[in-house]
């Protein structure tokens, strides 16, 4: 009754509303060798919401600037164009669904989880040899299948959150009894529809089995970035629990109790502002 | 073990490190988390009539409170760890949080 299957999914994704301009620019400059930054900027300009929450979080204390950046101009010359770019596309992109109709999910919770994912993404990023504000993005939308779910498939994904909680289960694995389908899953297919480049792709649909996804995605980061979130319980969420960390990631990444240590006082510092900028 | 104090700004000494940036009125930061404060910097920060600071201090902890504690957070990670089974590199992210947790408290 409450099963879905792929041909479902991808057809209601085929209805959702259109991404913001900027937001699809943005997402095809990936793919170009030559980006025109003052057109997408000025692009970027024209959506007064979008370029309120971007400013806000350009002016967090996540990026530690010394003066305060009042337009996407500034930002692009300030930060660089692939930093505005991952946060346009973070705070575009996750604004796009409505997840509040769909009863048991906790919208706070999903927002802090991401961003906790996204910061310790970014402060992993540099020890793998990754983009820190890609990967910082891949953080934030790491989850974005969830979202798509509850947000157009909200009584169905209301028995998964049911199941869950009754159950004391991984979400995947409530979401697969209900509904024969994951949140990996579905966000993969989203990732498809909306053209994601393979690096955002691969840590939308591999962070729960990163050692399929090739060496130098982005799956193994997220995989990691998402362990040390949930092991910080800075979701706050009562049923937070860990998956085990997969052991290819981990080598993959390179990591050890040192650089764990390092990284985990970078996440918090800068929690409660980036929740505050990236919300509402 | 560290904490976090929040001063006022005639209390803080040289020598005392920022928990927290330091931001003037526009949200600017006068100066960063993790700076050890100077003798300029406190100037500075006088004329700019900043009321008050948040310094990390260490302390010597009662054994019997750290003890409590310790065991309170093990309680939390157990929970949060209880289906993530007993890898070496799960085992490693929990001892890490469990020592991050111990050494930050405030």
């Amino acid at each position: 009754m409450n099963q879905l299957n792929r041909d479902q999914v991808v057809a209601r994704l085929k209805q959702l509303p259109s991404l913001p301009s900027a937001v699809t620019e943005l997402l095809a400059s990936f793919s170009k060798e030559e980006v025109d930054i003052s057109q997408i900027a000025h692009q970027i300009a024209c959506d007064q919401g979008l370029t309120a929450r971007v400013l806000r979080v350009a002016n967090s204390s996540f990026y530690g600037l010394q003066s305060r950046v009042g337009t996407i101009n500034e930002a692009v010359v300030v930060l660089g164009f692939r930093a505005v770019r991952s946060m346009v596309l973070a705070v575009g992109m996750s604004s796009a669904f409505r997840p509040e109709q769909c009863p048991g999910f906790d919208d706070q919770a999903y927002l802090r989880h991401c961003v906790a994912v996204g910061l310790a993404a970014r402060a992993i990023a540099p020890l793998a040899g990754h983009n820190a504000e890609l990967a910082f993005t891949a953080g934030i939308l790491h989850d974005i299948g969830e979202l798509v779910l509850a947000s157009n498939f909200s009584t169905q994904y209301a028995a998964v959150l049911a199941y869950r909680k009754q159950h004391d289960c991984f979400l995947v694995e409530a979401e697969r009894n209900v509904l024969g389908m994951d949140h990996a899953e579905v966000g993969g297919l989203l990732a498809e529809t909306w053209r994601f480049p393979d690096s955002l792709h691969e840590a939308v649909a591999d962070h729960h089995a990163p050692a399929g996804a090739p060496a130098s995605s982005l799956a193994d980061l997220i995989h990691m970035a998402d362990a040390i979130a949930h092991a910080l319980g800075l979701s706050r969420q009562p049923e937070e629990m860990l998956m085990p960390l997969d052991r290819t990631a981990w080598n993959r990444l390179g990591m050890d109790p040192a650089k764990l240590a390092s990284l985990l006082p970078q996440i918090e510092q800068s929690m409660d502002e980036t929740c505050q900028a990236l919300s509402g | 073990m560290k904490v976090v104090e929040t001063l006022p700004l005639s209390e803080a000494a040289i020598g005392m490190r920022l928990a927290v940036a330091v931001l003037d009125e526009a949200g600017h930061v006068l100066v960063p988390a993790g700076a050890e404060l100077s003798e300029g910097m406190l100037q500075g920060l006088q004329r700019r009539e900043i009321a008050e600071v948040s310094v990390e201090r260490e302390v010597e902890e009662d054994p019997a409170t750290q003890a409590a504690y310790r065991a309170k957070l093990t309680a939390q990670l157990d929970h949060v760890f209880r289906k993530a089974g007993d890898g070496d590199e799960t085992r490693a992210l929990y001892q890490a949080v469990l020592d991050y947790r111990m050494e930050h408290r405030s």
